[in-house]
């Protein structure tokens, strides 16, 4: 059941049809070890959440196996629940509970013993600076807060299976820190973290590795700098436009580009670095543009050109 | 390894069944903290309401008819939370998309259906109770109460808690559940015969409603608060037991499903 002996999560040759013919999953195939955080990375509709369903027992795969270590997942899914604990990218259904409630109260509810469960859940208050909520009903809390509410609720008591579904959304830049502190923390105590996500750019400062799913299928794999690597002999121009401006006719250098508002990202040749920029101030020049970067490619762009989407929070930073 | 060591120590133990329900029924009342107060409150507006109201319809109410009524009210005080309010709660979660983060719990469906079974009844007996007082005090009757009225509540309560559950559960569609369960508290508030003898309605829906278990419901409290009114409370125990064991195994299957 276990070949490799080490806890690990398989996922092999997991396809889902719906209706018999809709393949929202086809043939995934990864691994993840304990401690690993690792994204799962893809558009909407890519089959992200149907893959974290059949995980957590809500779906039943058409074909293949999902295992945790000596554990058979999909056989059975009362032991999923156990071992895996869920953070739905919806808020939590807190209204009426009082953070400090909530967290002690999963946690009891996920088989954690009181007074450990007591000490995890004032140490998470403590680590994403929520005291000053402790004590509020979920009613009351910004969206942001009730998020880092919900990410204690899963991880006071975790499972061997972390999944967290856009854990950072509406939290602010400074608690997200904390956040990704915490996440960590979930790795050292040796569970497997999923992190769903669309954010490519958070993503890549958190993960140790990540898949890219598009199309119900894995198109890549591997560590963010793996990836990159791929794209290491192009640059990324990005032009800034005049708004109002059309997306101005591209030299043939240009391999790939996509546009968001006014922002024109480009990919070219390392070789054509001169040239990119001298066509940049050009464009400059004429009042197309208002200013260019150039730097190294991001994995942004590496997912760009892999799945044809921008991710959601582009340009945010 | 100190992570490995860790790890060996979360080897899967699943919490011992009452550990879930005690956990699960404690995570219901809470989650229901805010709404609670006010469903007691509707709930005995409801049933103070039936009982003050059916004496102002005629001059003088006999006992027998007074007796009936108020007991047919506690019924309904019952039914109500588990009939429509669980179904609205649920279809609330399938709409905030949180239903599947509480099925996603590692509790048994056992000890969650149990535990939300236990706060319906915490909502509905302070109703039930204070509708048959008024009514002692309005019409001055008495009622002899037996130990069957124990039994009585609790299958009473079981069954229509369950009916609301595989509601909420078996249908999928959100709105589809809310719009089912609205029509089903009309037809038993309005044509079932809780409130009145089954004798009075068309022989037509009079059969109708000797095969659903809200009529039997009526028969088995009455059966527990007086002496002598009704009768077949063999027939309706089994009834209302059939229905419910009905709907929990549609329930269990629905919650099990795995598409």
């Amino acid at each position: 059941m276990d070949p490799n002996g080490d806890g690990s999560f398989r996922a092999e040759g997991v396809t889902k049809v719906f209706n018999g013919s809709l393949r929202a999953n086809d043939a995934i195939t990864l691994h993840v070890e304990p401690g690993e955080v690792y994204g799962l990375l893809g558009p909407n509709g890519a089959g992200k959440s149907t893959l974290v369903k059949q995980v957590i027992g809500l779906l039943k795969p058409t074909e293949g196996r999902i295992t945790l270590g000596p554990f058979d997942l999909v056989e059975d899914p009362a032991v999923a629940r156990q071992l895996c604990s869920y953070l739905p990218q919806a808020q939590m259904p807190i209204e009426s509970f009082k953070t400090r409630e909530a967290i002690r109260l999963t946690g009891r509810i996920r088989g954690g013993d009181g007074a450990t469960v007591d000490r995890r859940t004032d140490e998470l208050i403590e680590a994403l600076d929520l005291l000053e909520w402790r004590d509020v009903v979920g009613a009351k809390l910004s969206g942001g807060v009730k998020r880092l509410v919900g990410f204690s609720m899963v991880s006071v008591w975790p499972g061997r299976v972390v999944i967290l579904d856009e854990p950072t959304n509406d939290v602010d830049p400074l608690r997200r820190r904390l956040l990704w502190d915490e996440v960590r923390r979930l790795g050292e105590w040796g569970s497997a973290v999923f992190l769903v996500t669309h954010n490519v750019m958070e993503a890549e400062k958190s993960v140790d590795r990540l898949a890219i799913i598009a199309d119900g299928r894995l198109i890549a794999e591997g560590t963010p700098s793996s990836l990159k690597a791929q794209d290491r002999s192009f640059l990324r121009l990005q032009l800034m436009l005049v708004p109002g401006a059309e997306t101005p006719a591209l030299p043939p250098f240009v391999s790939h580009h996509t546009r968001v508002g006014h922002n024109l990202v480009t990919t070219i040749g390392q070789t054509d670095a001169s040239h990119a920029i001298g066509w940049a101030q050009e464009q400059i020049g004429i009042g197309v543009a208002e200013e260019y970067a150039l730097g190294a490619t991001t994995l942004e762009d590496v997912y760009i050109r892999l799945t044809g989407h921008v991710s959601s929070d582009d340009g945010e930073g | 390894m100190a992570v490995t060591a860790e790890l060996a120590e979360r080897t899967p133990r699943r919490p011992p069944w009452l550990h879930a329900y005690s956990t699960m029924t404690r995570w219901d009342l809470a989650g229901l903290r805010l709404q609670l107060p006010l469903i007691v409150v509707v709930q005995i507006l409801a049933g103070v309401g039936f009982v003050l109201g059916i004496g102002l319809f005629f001059d003088r109410i006999p006992a027998p008819v007074a007796l009936y009524v108020s007991t047919g009210v506690v019924v309904l005080n019952l039914t109500l939370v588990g009939l429509i309010v669980g179904p609205q709660i649920t279809a609330d979660q399938k709409f905030a998309g949180t239903y599947e983060y509480l099925r996603a719990l590692p509790v048994p469906a056992t000890a969650a259906a149990l535990a939300w079974f236990s706060v319906a009844l915490i909502a509905s007996l302070p109703a039930a109770v204070v509708s048959l007082v008024v009514a002692e005090l309005r019409y001055a009757i008495s009622f002899s109460i037996t130990p069957s009225i124990v039994p009585a509540v609790l299958l009473t309560a079981f069954t229509g808690t369950m009916l609301g559950y595989a509601l909420s559960h078996a249908i999928d569609d959100p709105m589809r559940t809310r719009l089912i369960a609205q029509m089903l508290v009309f037809f038993v508030f309005g044509f079932s015969p809780i409130l009145y003898p089954a004798s009075q309605q068309p022989p037509w829906l009079a059969t109708i409603s000797w095969w659903l278990p809200f009529e039997h419901m009526a028969t088995i409290v009455r059966a527990g608060l007086t002496t002598g009114i009704v009768s077949g409370i063999g027939t309706s125990y089994l009834n209302v037991a059939i229905w419910g064991l009905v709907a929990t195994a549609l329930s269990a299957r629905a919650l099990a499903r795995r598409p």
